[in-house]
């Protein structure tokens, strides 16, 4: 025991020194590469150029297109072509981009409502990006309006339903031990499906963001570090003690901060689409939309149906867990950025599946009590099924 | 569209229909309007037109004419009518050097490509001649592959520059060859590369017109012009990313060619766009008499636009009654858009 604590403390000059020597080894490697190229013929036959067109801004009679040089050198933007016709441009700051650096593109341009662009940039090189406009409308501004806008859309699709949820308070606090648990296997198992749509989401956003930024390794720091995060939080809390109830509150709340996350991504993906003119119509959707999210605002009271939390927490609930939809419509409507969402639906999973693990182990402790194998299966799979079936009704 | 629809797409309907219900009218009504604001185009074309927000399509910049070698403008009357002499029977001898080399043209400013060439300019010379006169062109390959000289017109099978027809259908780098031929029937005639693969070899700028008088010459005109129609792939997906005459895209849109009210100019047009189908010539505020191929003395058309196949080519008089700045340009739209597009400066 001693010899185990006092060895690895000791660190002295010469652990220095050993642990600076592959360092210095490493310097003299890639000071070699860079004068001799190792031997090897690293030129590459043709210049590799890669343009991420991240964004465009159409104003009237302008379009602006926010670039990004994602190649592994220097580019410089030479021509560009929209709809088979060349037209001058200015860049600011400067046509010429540095490696990973940023650059908007204006184009004075007659564009029409409502009708599909197509845009070609030859770097220098004579390489061509395109970014295609599907459907050109003036580009939402942060004003009053648009603000309004958001928010409401924010509102319908995660404040109300969430809201419309916790009201089966009341009627639900009456039931027996047996269905509580029934229910409280369904929201992990609504929370399962919550979970894998969440990450797939991620997943498809990471193909959107440009190759240095490494989407999919995003995905798994945020979710990998969100739940280890909530993990240590809630052991902490355990060993701080307090009643079990207080602990069912705390589930609740994390929750809340889970499918609050989910809603963030959600709010931003609906943001990000109205911004590029993705529009689909239909009250009937809507409608789908409050249906299947009511079953959030479920999954949030089930941990604590047996104890009598007050009104005030409810609402706080109902806020985390659907308010970021709006906050996700602001960021996604007014500067939608791959990165983000990415980061925030990878969070979204990691909390997501951190809860389900502690409602698993809130079950458990139920089911020491008292054997109910076939309730917890069976609510699982409602929880997965009442998502899916929902689901099926709307598309 | 991908069939698959999934949860956040319904959630983007749902939402946007929503706002749709309650924000769009503020979302149009509200956005302000920066075009007022903009900054000035780097560099405007010449063309001076009103009704437009400030912008027509163009490029942004100028080419280096004198690192290209080569001006469109001066392109237009270079005719090369060889050094001549006369052979003992009495026959006028033109002969012609022309070399093939690989050479970077900055097509549009900033884009260089990788042009093939004769003699280092897009199109090559323009070779004139008199019905009947004896042409010899020393042909030498200076580039790294293997090319030729195929001319439209009369001659032996040996002198077709194609594959197949003997040293000169296949002229590997370093070597040289002489094609030597009369020059008839007269008309407006070209010549391109016929080495495989064909396309690549034409789309790469080997081509250029080739003029054969009639005995008796040709009227007496104020202007001759030559205009070779070809376009640019320059990102090598066997389409045209740019449209011109005499090579360079909105060169005579950015430099109008200029000319005088009464003057009778003619034109000796040739189409060697590669890829696309068609081309076309169409004069604004004007009509044209018509001589295809350029092998008849009397017109057969009195128009304002013709069209024109890969190879095919024609002879374009005309008058301007007016003065004014006048566009010519393909009538295939497109084209004129992404470079195809020129003026007239009619002065009194």
């Amino acid at each position: 025991m001693t010899q185990q604590t006092t060895q690895p403390s000791r660190f002295t000059f010469r652990t220095l020194l050993l642990l600076l020597v592959p360092i210095v080894l490493l310097a003299g490697v890639i000071a070699l590469f860079l004068t001799t190229g190792g031997g090897l013929d690293l030129r590459s036959a043709a210049p590799v150029e890669d343009l991420s067109i991240e964004r465009y801004i159409l104003k009237r009679n302008l379009i602006e297109l926010q670039v990004r040089n994602t190649g592994p050198e220097e580019l410089t933007i030479a021509q560009l072509a929209i709809n088979e016709a060349i037209m001058p441009f200015t860049v600011t700051p400067d046509t010429s981009i540095p490696r990973l650096g940023r650059a908007v593109i204006h184009i004075n341009y007659p564009w029409s409502d409502g009708e599909a662009y197509g845009i070609t940039v030859f770097t220098t090189n004579a390489i061509a990006f395109g970014v295609d406009i599907p459907v050109a409308f003036v580009t939402p501004q942060p004003t009053g309006g648009t603000f309004w806008g958001f928010t409401l859309i924010g509102l319908y699709v995660g404040v109300i339903p969430i809201f419309l949820g916790i009201f089966w308070f009341p009627a639900l606090r009456t039931l027996g031990r047996r269905t509580m648990t029934f229910l409280m296997a369904a929201t992990a198992g609504l929370l399962i499906f919550l979970g894998i749509d969440t990450i797939a989401e991620a997943l498809e956003f990471a193909a959107e963001v440009p190759g240095p930024f490494q989407g999919i390794g995003l995905v798994g720091i945020g979710a990998v570090a969100t739940f280890l995060l909530l993990d240590a939080i809630s052991k902490q809390q355990t060993s701080i003690a307090g009643s079990e109830s207080d602990r069912r509150l705390a589930i609740a709340f994390m929750i809340a901060v889970g499918i609050g996350f989910h809603n963030l991504g959600e709010g931003l993906a609906i943001g990000a689409a109205y911004s590029v003119g993705e529009i689909a119509l239909g009250t009937f959707l809507v409608v789908g939309f409050i249906i299947q999210n009511i079953t959030e605002g479920l999954g949030i009271i089930a941990p604590v149906l047996r104890d009598r939390p007050s009104l005030g927490r409810l609402a706080i609930m109902g806020l985390i867990g659907g308010g970021p939809a709006i906050i996700g419509a602001w960021i996604g409507g007014y500067s939608p950025s791959p990165i983000l969402a990415v980061l925030f639906l990878a969070i979204g999973t990691g909390a997501i599946f951190e809860v389900v693990y502690e409602i698993a182990k809130l079950i458990q402790k139920d089911t020491q009590r008292e054997a109910m194998p076939m309730t917890v299966f069976s609510g699982v799979v409602t929880g997965m099924l009442l998502l899916w079936v929902t689901g099926l009704l709307i598309k | 569209m991908s069939a698959k629809i999934t949860r956040r797409d319904f959630l983007k309907a749902g939402g946007l229909t929503v706002l749709g219900a309650v924000g769009a009218n503020a979302l149009t009504k509200t956005a302000p309007d920066h075009s007022k604001h903009e900054s000035k185009i780097l560099a405007a074309p010449a063309l001076q037109h009103d009704g437009h927000d400030g912008t027509l399509p163009g490029t942004v910049g100028e080419v280096d004419h004198e690192k290209n070698g080569f001006n469109p403008t001066d392109l237009l009357t270079d005719f090369d009518e060889g050094e001549v002499s006369t052979l003992p029977n009495g026959q006028t001898l033109r002969e012609y050097k022309i070399t093939s080399l690989n050479k970077n043209i900055e097509v549009v400013p900033g884009i260089e490509y990788p042009a093939w060439t004769y003699n280092g300019r897009i199109p090559g010379p323009t070779l004139r001649a008199t019905e009947g006169d004896r042409i010899r062109i020393h042909f030498s390959n200076g580039s790294n592959h293997p090319h030729t000289m195929h001319f439209h017109g009369f001659h032996p099978g040996a002198m077709d520059g194609v594959p197949g027809s003997g040293p000169g259908g296949n002229v590997q780098p370093g070597d040289s060859f002489v094609y030597e031929f009369d020059a008839e029937p007269f008309g407006l005639h070209l010549y391109h590369c016929h080495a495989f693969p064909l396309a690549r070899h034409i789309a790469k700028g080997l081509y250029g017109a080739f003029i054969v008088d009639p005995k008796e010459g040709r009227p007496p005109v104020d202007h001759e012009f030559i205009m070779v129609m070809s376009g640019f792939d320059v990102d090598f997906d066997d389409a045209n990313d740019f449209y011109a005459v005499n090579a360079i895209p909105f060169h005579f849109q950015n430099h109008p060619i200029q000319i005088k009210v009464g003057e009778l100019i003619r034109i000796f047009l040739v189409n060697i766009l590669e890829f696309d189908l068609i081309n076309s010539f169409h004069l604004h505020a004007n009509f044209f008499q018509y001589y295809p191929t350029g092998t008849s003395l009397t017109p057969s058309e009195f128009t304002d636009t013709i069209i024109q196949g890969q190879a095919q080519r024609g002879i374009l008089e005309f008058t301007y009654k007016y003065p004014g700045m006048y566009m010519f340009h393909a009538h295939v739209t497109e084209f004129a858009e992404l470079g195809w597009n020129g003026m007239f400066e009619v002065t009194e």
